[in-house]
């Protein structure tokens, strides 16, 4: 199935056009960095540590349009990055560890971004939104360091 | 003054921390984790302010608090992402200031957007009071999201040349 996918003749043009590919490729990176970027955000100010001149839920309504967006385009660029070599990629330990991290945070983000509006009517923080936020920055970064391994570790990408 | 140059790159390659970097085989991953994301908050927190001032998204806060804000993390993010970079960067410093690529990305790009989002941060106290911002600052924040882009491009560009 997926060496079915690598061999689609659209998959082939982008993987044999140079341009086609790296554009691509600025494109996820672009838009890992947006997208992790303004989670992280978010993440650090739930643990108060950045932007206490105003509340988590006016942050968070700043930046939710932007991490969605941003992490649409990332899931888009990244799957034709698969696609060019999806048989491969499926079968090294670091990509799946780096698809299980990735589906974690997510789900992690999105029950953050939903009980951020009832934790800013508490007095203060509680700890579990500061655990919850804790554990998303962590994956996210863990993320990251998945996705260099692919290259570190398979020379693929 | 190259030969200069040459001897710095070579002295960084053999330092111990170039020498981690470049040839153990967690060393140059870490490493990149660290420049990433760092580069995470560095363009999240740059780029909110740029699409704020450009009028998309939700306007619910002014660009100026918004920026205000995000400062102290702003530059705490460019900080680790110099110290990724320059570790990155001693791993194999006499390829790199051979690359064409990559004499694009620091010798041009990187000194033009950083300059230019210093110019925009200083700026966005005073278009960014109101929730319409002028047309000016409008251009402003959409020509420091295509600068790094050029950014990104011209290092996506370093291994292929």
């Amino acid at each position: 199935m997926w060496e079915a996918l690598e061999q689609m003749p659209w998959v082939q043009t982008l993987s044999g056009t140079g341009w086609m590919y790296a554009s691509v490729s600025v494109v996820h990176y672009f838009s890992i960095f947006i997208c992790i970027g303004t989670i992280v955000i978010l993440d650090l100010r739930i643990l108060g540590l950045t932007a206490r001149g105003q509340t988590a839920t006016q942050l968070a309504d700043q930046l939710s349009p932007w991490t969605w967006t941003f992490l649409a385009l990332a899931l888009v660029s990244g799957f034709l990055e698969f696609a060019t070599g999806a048989g491969d990629y499926v079968q090294t330990w670091p990509f799946r560890v780096k698809m299980l991290v990735i589906l974690a945070a997510i789900a992690l983000t999105i029950i953050v971004r939903s009980n951020v509006p009832r934790w800013d009517r508490l007095p203060q923080m509680p700890a579990s939104a500061k655990v919850l936020a804790a554990a998303s920055l962590v994956l996210w970064i863990g993320s990251i360091l998945a996705g260099t391994e692919i290259a570190a570790l398979t020379g693929l990408g | 003054m190259y030969s200069l140059l040459f001897a710095f790159c070579k002295w960084l390659e053999r330092s111990p921390w170039g020498h981690w970097v470049g040839d153990t085989l967690w060393g140059y991953p870490f490493v990149q984790m660290i420049h990433f994301s760092g580069l995470s908050l560095w363009l999240g927190t740059n780029i909110a302010v740029d699409l704020r001032l450009m009028g998309l998204g939700r306007r619910r806060q002014t660009a100026a608090a918004l920026s205000e804000n995000l400062f102290a993390l702003n530059w705490a993010a460019f900080c680790i992402v110099v110290l990724g970079g320059f570790l990155l960067f001693s791993a194999s410093a006499s390829a790199y200031v051979q690359n064409i690529a990559f004499q694009y990305k620091l010798g041009i790009f990187v000194p033009l957007a950083l300059t230019w989002h210093i110019v925009v941060q200083r700026k966005a106290r005073v278009w960014g009071r109101t929730p319409e911002v002028p047309t000016a600052a409008r251009l402003a924040g959409l020509l420091e999201m295509l600068l790094w882009l050029c950014v990104v491009t011209a290092a996506v560009e370093i291994p292929n040349h």
